[in-house]
């Protein structure tokens, strides 16, 4: 394990960051709205865990789409587990909105650990980028994850990673089990360098499971269909703006 | 009677199998593929002609079944004559049909029905997949006089039973309490550097003997199962470093393949091969040439590595960044390395500390002092990279 | 383009239609929570969606929890609506959990088969054979619950929102396109709150005002309406 004392010392670290240390998310408006005033550059922090929290259709998957789909036109590989929708659903909905799986997933650009698909009753197959999962079963997840940060990781030490949502392991395991799994998650993630974001939706977990849920994460955004609120990012000021969900996407305004 | 474990290498750890009717748990890291273990053992036991059972709460008895059959076993033949079956604590959770021989539909039936079917299986073998879902439900205190219950008619019954557990962030007392419910204690450990780049599994206690402390190193195929892995160690800095003099020095045998140029100093071209055999801690090492025009050897031999050893001569710092830029390389790929001060027995040769501020190297990169054509340091070099893949 | 099948509803189509193409209706291959207080038309609605797709040919697949197939068809025909043809084609398939529940006796055929509220499990073997038999008729098909209110009065709360969520994966893989009915306030708010997050469009139905609170495509629209005897009609 490195320590993060040894990434710092060392000069020749390969995740070598921009100037700015962030990542930016393909979300118009929102990097700038996040920007603290003194570097003037914005973008979620590189290597920290975001939770994107708030009611149902909020946008909160898009958001997820959208950051996924800017890095991988990036060439920043992503990490992708899903438990809200089937491998499927995931393509379909993205194509909803333009945004085109099927050539990164053929170009290994995309490791994808679906944990919802086997719900349906087929036996789906996995391949080198593909991953069925349970989400009855939590330590298989972790299990493909462990695998599938080595194949971003190589891919690229800078890479994306993320887990939407919380929900449907809310609704199939107890809730404290889904709170390791995501701690367990961001650490796999934080150690590999990656950037991660993570989908909750509101109110379904109980209220003392959902302030350990946002104290987990580094970063916690909330959306409620009209404004988008920073309730916590270090270094970032509280702030909230207005937001849309358009064809392409949103677009903070 | 001692009953084999089925787990390649784990016998000979605990002191030759494991003694009927006692418990046995797999702690894993996330992340380990623990569930293999739970598999192979009872496979065995069954192909063995032993009885056994499987309790689920993490998947329907039919997917169980399929990932049996995915690993080249067979549980359906012997689910169906009976010598097998279920404790479905999964199906009716989540709408499916369901399927065995005891059904929960409430967790507080668990421990009831399990207590039947260790009953039912006598000498037999049973697997309890998984015990991390358990605790969340059922709370710590009662999972672990459950546990400690079903031990207990376990060791009456001489059935065997193994534990499946996912140690996740519970709480420290909390896991010890568990650990010292249960007669032997394998922990599944991961080898990191920055993601998990090999597993191993380590037995850290077994109350019928005193387990040796050796790391295994394993894989687990589908289909096949857990198999030991014989890891690549690498040996590589720049050209004349002393490479393969350290090689020859930490190998049981080697051999230089292709050595053909000979100049004022003869150089590896392509390989020098060893094997290594250290207190237990088998691995193949591979020395890769120094030479710039042979990166890409090093790259290919990286990606499969757990572990490298950077030489450097430390008595020719104008060498020092290219050592840099082989070990950029290997931490590219994420293993762990420890550089090799060579040569300390030449008039001029730096310290190790020197060399370390020099290179601007972190302190969590270990430095080794050696002489390789004497085999001085080579066997603190090998002692220090079984701590570092080993961890704690 | 957003590929969208037609509701049956007048005027819902249009209220939901795209600004630059004028084209509307319930997304294909999705799913859509129609919920609100008692008696503001839910099942009616499941009822047009339903009658609108067997008259184009797209088949069926029932499950009923708040009334038993003889009311139901009672139901249909107080609109003036046949099932007959769609049942004899075999292009309507119905899983009747109530009648058992009742005391009344199912005639079961092969596209219509009895079940149980108090079985979400033999529901659900049930779903997975109604499923093949629908994507086997057609690759397109329309599937309907009305309502959860039922299963959830006799499940545990989370076990519904479990199967709720392996059906709507069932019919999006087999290729339907699902609705589900659901009694505002008959479980608590995290199951509620679940069930819309489960689904990809919802409706709420007050009694005057439809609203479509999120749907795939197109934002939140709302329009009154009333009940006739042909059914909802969205008012201009």
């Amino acid at each position: 394990m490195v320590s993060k004392n040894m990434i710092e010392y060392d000069s020749t670290s390969p995740v070598k960051s921009d100037m700015n240390n962030c990542v930016e998310s393909g979300i118009p408006g929102f990097d700038k709205f996040i920007s603290d005033d003194e570097n003037g550059i914005g973008g979620i922090p590189e290597n920290t865990s975001t939770l994107i929290y708030g009611p149902p259709k909020t946008g909160k998957s898009v958001f997820c789409y959208q950051f996924m789909y800017h890095g991988l036109s990036k060439n920043e590989p992503c990490l992708y587990l899903t438990t809200d929708y089937g491998i499927k659903q995931l393509q379909q909905r993205m194509m909803d909105f333009e945004w085109y799986l099927q050539g990164y997933m053929q170009d290994q650009m995309v490791y994808i650990i679906d944990a919802l698909s086997s719900l349906s009753g087929t036996k789906m197959t996995d391949t080198s980028i593909y991953k069925p999962s349970s989400v009855q079963n939590p330590t298989d997840i972790m299990v493909k994850l462990g695998v599938g940060t080595i194949f971003v990781y190589r891919k690229s030490p800078k890479f994306r990673s993320i887990f939407d949502s919380l929900k449907i392991l809310l609704a199939f395991n107890p809730d404290m089990l889904v709170v390791r799994i995501l701690k367990a998650y961001i650490k796999r993630i934080k150690e590999a360098g990656g950037t991660a974001i993570i989908a909750h939706t509101e109110g379904t977990a109980d209220i003392e499971i959902e302030e350990v849920i946002k104290k987990t994460a580094d970063n916690v955004l909330r959306l409620d269909g009209e404004l988008i609120k920073i309730e916590r990012m270090p270094g970032i000021r509280k702030n909230e703006a207005q937001y849309q969900i358009t064809d392409g996407g949103l677009i903070v305004l | 009677m001692i009953k084999k474990s089925f787990i390649p290498k784990l016998d000979d750890l605990l002191g030759g199998g494991i003694p009927e009717g006692v418990s046995v748990i797999f702690c894993a890291y996330p992340g380990v593929n623990s569930e293999a273990f739970g598999y192979q053992m009872l496979n065995g036991r069954l192909e063995e002609g032993d009885n056994g059972f499987v309790f689920t709460n993490i998947a329907e008895p039919d997917t169980i079944t399929y990932e049996f059959n995915s690993y080249g076993w067979d549980l359906e033949t012997m689910l169906e004559e009976e010598q097998v079956f279920f404790v479905d604590g999964s199906s009716h959770f989540i709408g499916a049909p369901p399927n065995g021989r005891y059904i929960i539909e409430d967790y507080s039936q668990i421990e009831e029905a399990v207590i039947k079917a260790i009953r039912d299986v006598p000498n037999g073998i049973g697997l309890i997949n998984n015990l991390s879902t358990l605790i969340d439900y059922l709370g710590n205190e009662d999972t672990l006089n459950i546990i400690k219950k079903w031990n207990e008619i376990a060791k009456e019954k001489k059935t065997t039973l193994v534990y499946i557990f996912t140690e996740w962030d519970y709480d420290k007392n909390f896991i010890d309490e568990i650990k010292n419910s249960v007669d032997c204690v394998v922990h599944l450990k991961t080898i990191e550097e920055r993601v998990i780049i090999g597993q191993g599994f380590m037995v850290a206690g077994a109350s019928w003997t005193k387990p040796s402390d050796i790391m295994v190193l394993f894989f687990v195929m589908q289909p096949g199962g857990v198999k030991v892995y014989i890891p690549k160690i690498l040996v590589t800095g720049p050209y004349n470093a002393g490479k393969s003099s350290f090689v020859k020095a930490i190998s049981t045998k080697s051999v230089s393949v292709d050595r053909q140029a000979l100049g004022t100093i003869p150089t590896t071209i392509a390989m020098d091969i060893g094997h290594l055999d250290y207190k237990g801690f088998f691995a193949d090492i591979f020395g890769t040439p120094g030479q710039e025009r042979f990166d890409l050897i090093l790259n290919v031999l990286s990606k499969e590595a757990v572990g490298a050893f950077v030489l450097v001569d430390s008595t020719a710092p104008e060498t020092f960044g290219r050592a840099k830029e082989m070990i950029r390389k290997c931490r590219a790929e994420a293993i762990p390395k420890i550089i090799i001060a060579n040569k300390q027995d030449i008039p001029g040769a730096l310290a190790p500390e020197k060399i370390r501020e020099m290179m601007k190297l972190g302190k969590d990169i270990p430095i080794v002092p050696a002489i390789a054509t004497e085999k001085k340091g080579t066997t603190e070099a090998l002692d220090v990279l079984l701590t570092l893949l080993y961890g704690d | 383009m957003l590929p969208v099948i037609g509701s049956g509803i007048p005027g819902f189509d249009k209220l939901v239609s795209n600004e630059k193409t004028g084209i509307g209706g319930i997304p294909e291959n999705t799913s859509t929570l129609i919920y609100g207080p008692p008696k503001t038309g839910k099942s009616i609605f499941c009822y047009q969606f339903m009658y609108h797709g067997l008259s184009n040919e797209e088949p069926c697949l029932y499950i009923m929890t708040d009334y038993g197939i003889k009311q139901f068809q009672q139901k249909i025909a107080d609109y003036g609506w046949d099932l007959g043809s769609s049942i004899e084609n075999q292009m309507f398939y119905i899983i009747d959990a109530l009648s058992s529940v009742s005391g009344t006796e199912v005639v079961e055929t092969a596209t219509c088969v009895s079940s149980s509220v108090h079985n979400p499990t033999d529901i659900m073997v049930k779903l997975g054979v109604g499923t093949r038999f629908m994507s086997g008729m057609s690759p397109r098909f329309r599937s309907v619950i009305d309502s959860l209110t039922t299963l959830l009065a006799f499940n545990e709360d989370m076990l519904v929102v479990r199967v709720l969520t392996a059906f709507i994966m069932r019919i999006k893989e087999a290729g339907g396109t699902a609705v589900i009915t659901y009694t505002e306030g008959s479980a608590d708010t995290k199951i509620e709150t679940m069930l819309k997050a489960s689904v990809d469009n919802i409706i709420r139905l007050d009694g005057e005002q439809l609203v479509v609170e999120a749907m795939v495509g197109c934002g939140k629209r709302n329009a009154p309406y009333i009940i006739t005897d042909k059914g909802i009609i969205i008012k201009e």
